[in-house]
């Protein structure tokens, strides 16, 4: 595993000083090439791919056998000969190793078969030979080698889940932490790479029967084995590990099938909380699964709370009558009802649709891009925000799901008359001189009428019950025309109206305008 | 009291709660840096309790003294259990001692209500804010957010908090108040609409200051109000839609001690958590809408699962071609994970996808076979009619129920 922080403790790599291994002349005499590492295989292999060695040529030995292997050393008379007049042959261009591969590779060899590393070899000829397909679950090597990665991040995943932790006693001095465990592929690396993340200078070791690693708080170290089972560590601090273990167990939910399929069997025994699981499932199948509870938690005396009822809500703002509006059903999906906002004695009222996504959130309306639109409309229209009041024809935000996203939709004709009643009554209260109806729904909501349309009152203020209706685009109508063209000219009549608004306001007569 | 009968009271009183993930917070490291704690991204199981519910946190109720009377919790006033509470260092010490020996991933924190939301809400504040300024901890931390506190404590619960969450509890805004009366499901969408403004501003400024990387998530009681699922997920898909939820957790109504009238005496099918965990997971990662899985009122089947159900109810879509199909529809194909459906669109790159390919990729062959064409196989019972196929493909073993005597009682 190269670029690994721990050395590694197999006698390839122990020996330093050694001259490198010549793979190509070991594979020409029929003998073994020795691998201890990945870095081993990786030269080896791009020599032996150089020279156009096939992989039914090479024999190796891997580093769990550090004597040979016994296959290959039995078989060493009877090497396959390499193809005639293979040396002569120009070499073959370096391989080409692209990193996702390179990656598959580098996991697989930590994957404990005794012909891992001739597999790994063929792999490699395979795809120099432009056999692209061993990247595929459908090529049969490709899908062994998948099947060796997953086998090894499933190994190194496991470890990181299923390792415990002993404290020894602070006298003892470092390490402070002591593990015990049995992985079944070479992970340890790795894994102790993950345990000095989490660790920070607090030091540990992990021993495995294979090798042993220690963490210094700085530093890893790795040697060869140092313990031969669970570390024999007293720890009193696993006691509340178990009391937590049975307590958040629910017995009214024994499934202890799932439980047995997720962690695999071998570990069980390395586990603290193991000893306590057959009492836990004996007592839930003896009637503990009626009440969910901890036969213990039962067995203690309880006390009520003694609150009266009416003292326990928490005081809330009242919700607003319009909060608890249920004229129609949009209150449903909506985070609140988005009633009006602005000054009391506004002369110029405007009305949007409904609130947006944003408005939904906030309660407060025209709040989202819209809203920063309608500001620098009224900016440019010489109109003071504070001195107008803002609402919508309909309180509650109407949408569809669309994935995570809502997506806005119309409010349809009987929400906004539903909703009326509610427009009815700010325009009683701030008694507004001048409206502006942004958009069609607004136009159908001030009018009360379905059947209106915008373009029949485009542009010319005109009067109704007693006051200026002016009537433009809406907002969003502006942020969602296509072309840069028609966005300009609808805030540009945006503009206009609000213009037009501002003047009736002033007092000016609509005859002048 | 001992530390160790408050850890068996308070953890018992917590276990109720469904949502345990520690997925979802930005990669950490405690390597030279002095505190401890790592996060990976992508969250461990530690551990696995004979409920085959996975340990990754360490979840316990800061209290259980609760002055609200919701219907459905052991720790409602009016239940008679033994109470508890830990000190603000006795938390702090279980969440650093069990996270050093490797039991678990980091802390998921909740509490009963005591003397007010806020007061509470600070009292939770201050555990995650002495786990990570004095103990400078970077495992996880999941706060369960008291919906009524001020929105500056649920701010600070995010500048410490990889995960909030406000629990929305049950479907229906009347049920809500009928069986937890001192709830308001206005307060609670206006904590997560809250939040989500908060985790917007946040995406939107990435210099703002941090607040919960991994989201927020809310959990619902199945079983414990008569809601039928296509209501369940109606109000998940619109919560999903509305607060950008990372998670909807679904938690089957568990049977409590002196159970009070108001909630059924027995629980609900464990297998419909499940069927409902399933259809969230197709809303979520499938494109899948409610009203393709639930056209109209009702619960989700129990004998087959939800894509199954979707498959043999619109049969017109089927036998997909895999040669031909889009690639978002092969993913629809009972059978056929996420993952198979992307290797399936990268071999037919390079050649014609064959039965066997199936077969290596591990699909269920027995599921998809009368749902697939390939350029080798066409199902000779394509004209079956689904009722039958339905019979021949229900897994008859997941129809019992899991509790035999508690269905019985
Ligand atoms: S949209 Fe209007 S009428 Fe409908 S519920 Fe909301 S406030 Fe009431």
């Amino acid at each position: 595993m190269s670029g690994d922080a721990v050395p590694s403790t197999s006698p390839g790599d122990a020996d330093d000083t050694a001259a490198p291994i010549d793979a190509v002349a070991l594979a020409i005499a029929g003998h073994p090439i020795p691998v201890a590492s990945f870095g081993d295989f990786r030269t080896a292999a791009r020599d032996l791919i150089v020279r156009r060695v096939p992989p039914e040529s090479v024999q190796w030995s891997g580093s769990e056998t550090p004597h040979g292997d016994l296959l290959s050393a039995g078989n060493a008379g009877l090497a396959p000969m390499l193809p005639a007049g293979l040396l002569e042959q120009p070499p073959a261009p370096q391989p080409r190793i692209p990193r996702t591969l390179m990656e598959m590779l580098q996991s697989a060899a930590c994957y404990r078969a005794p012909d891992r590393w001739g597999f790994l070899y063929k792999i490699v000829w395979r795809w120099q030979l432009g056999q692209q397909e061993i990247l595929s679950m459908a090529d049969e090597d490709g899908a062994r080698l998948q099947h060796m990665v997953k086998a090894v991040r499933h190994e190194e995943h496991d470890m990181h889940a299923y390792l415990r932790f002993r404290e020894r006693p602070p006298a003892a001095g470092d390490p402070r932490f002591v593990a015990w465990f049995e992985p079944a592929h070479d992970v340890l690396p790795q894994v102790a790479q993950h345990f000095a993340k989490r660790m920070g200078k607090i030091s540990w070791m992990i021993g495995t029967p294979e090798a042993t690693v220690l963490w210094d708080g700085k530093r890893l170290h790795g040697t060869g084995p140092l313990m031969r089972s669970a570390a024999d560590v007293e720890d009193s601090g696993e006691a509340l590990w178990l009391t937590y273990y049975r307590s958040i167990f629910n017995p009214a939910r024994l499934n202890a099938d799932i439980m047995h399929g997720h962690i695999r069997t071998r570990f069980w025994k390395n586990l603290p909380e193991a000893a306590v699981v057959p009492h836990m499932v004996s007592q839930a199948a003896a009637g503990a699964r009626k009440v969910g509870q901890l036969d213990t938690v039962g067995k203690r005396t309880g006390t009520t709370i003694p609150i009266a009822a009416e003292k326990a809500a928490p005081e809330r703002q009242q919700p607003s009558s319009l909060d608890d509006c249920r004229r129609c059903d949009l209150w449903q999906n909506a985070t609140q009802a988005v009633a009006g906002q602005g000054a009391r004695r506004a002369k110029i009222m405007l009305v949007g649709e409904q609130p947006g996504d944003q408005e939904d959130l906030a309660g407060k309306p025209f709040v989202g891009p819209a809203g920063a639109l309608l500001d620098k409309a009224m900016d440019e229209a010489g109109m003071d925000r504070r001195k107008v009041y803002i609402t919508n024809a309909v309180k509650h935000f109407k949408w569809e799901p669309r994935g995570k996203r809502r997506l806005h939709k119309t409010p349809a004709q009987k929400e906004v008359m539903a909703c009326h009643y509610w427009l009815e009554t700010e325009l009683e209260t701030i008694a507004p001189d001048i409206v502006v109806a942004l958009g069609s729904t607004a136009l159908k909501s001030i009018l009360q009428s379905g059947s209106v349309t915008m373009k029949d009152y485009m542009g010319q203020p005109f009067q109704h019950d007693g006051r200026w209706i002016v009537v433009t685009y809406h907002p969003s109508y502006a942020l969602r025309v296509p072309s840069a063209e028609a966005r300009h000219e609808a805030v540009a009549a945006i503009v206009e109206a609000l213009k037009t608004a501002q003047r009736l306001a002033d007092g000016e007569a609509p005859g002048k305008l | 009291m001992e530390l160790n009968d408050k850890l068996e009271i308070l953890a018992d009183a917590a276990k109720y709660d469904a949502s345990c993930a520690s997925s979802g917070a930005p990669k950490r490291s405690s390597e030279g840096k002095d505190g401890i704690g790592a996060t990976n991204g992508m969250g461990i199981c530690h551990s696995y309790t004979p409920d085959g519910r996975c340990v990754s946190l360490l979840k316990i109720l800061l209290t259980n003294f609760c002055i609200y009377d919701c219907q459905y919790c052991v720790n409602r006033r009016t239940s008679n259990v033994p109470r508890a509470r830990f000190t603000v260092d006795e938390v702090v010490k279980l969440t650093v001692d069990f996270y050093l020996r490797n039991y678990i991933d980091g802390l998921f924190l909740s509490s009963g209500i005591i003397q007010s939301a806020d007061y509470t809400m600070e009292q939770l504040v201050a555990i995650a804010r002495e786990l990570r300024e004095v103990h400078q901890f970077r495992g996880y931390i999941h706060l369960k957010t008291i919906p009524d506190a001020d929105p500056a404590l649920i701010d600070a619960a995010g500048r410490y908090a990889d995960r909030l969450s406000v629990n929305i509890e049950l479907p229906t805004q009347d049920s809500v108040q009928r069986l937890a009366p001192e709830k308001s499901v206005h307060t609670i969408k206006l904590a997560m609409g809250n939040i989500r403004l908060k985790l917007d501003e946040k995406e939107a400024e990435p210099k703002a200051p941090k607040f919960a990387p991994a989201g927020q998530s809310t959990q619902m009681i199945v079983g414990a109000d008569a809601s039928d699922d296509q209501r369940i997920l109606t109000t998940a898909e619109t919560l999903y839609g509305s607060y950008k939820l990372k998670r909807v957790y679904y938690s089957a109504f568990s049977p409590i001690p002196q159970s009070p009238k108001s909630v059924p005496l027995a629980p609900p099918p464990m297998l419909r958590e499940h069927r409902l965990y399933q259809a969230d997971f197709l809303l979520r990662s499938y494109g899948f809408q409610v009203g393709e899985l639930l056209p109209a009122a009702g619960n989700l089947a129990l004998d087959i699962d939800p894509k199954l159900a979707w498959a043999l109810a619109n049969r017109e879509h089927f036998p997909m071609d895999l040669n031909r199909a889009e690639p978002a529809m092969i993913a629809r194909i009972p059978g056929i994970g996420l993952r198979n459906a992307k290797r399936i669109v990268e071999l037919r790159r390079m050649r014609q996808v064959r039965y066997a390919d199936l077969v290596r990729l591990k699909c269920s062959m027995k599921k998809i076979a009368p749902f697939i064409v390939t350029a080798d196989y066409r199902p000779a019972r394509d004209t079956t009619p689904s009722e039958a196929l339905r019979r021949s493909m229900a897994d008859v073993q997941q129809q019992m129920p899991l509790w035999p005597e508690l269905q019985a009682a």
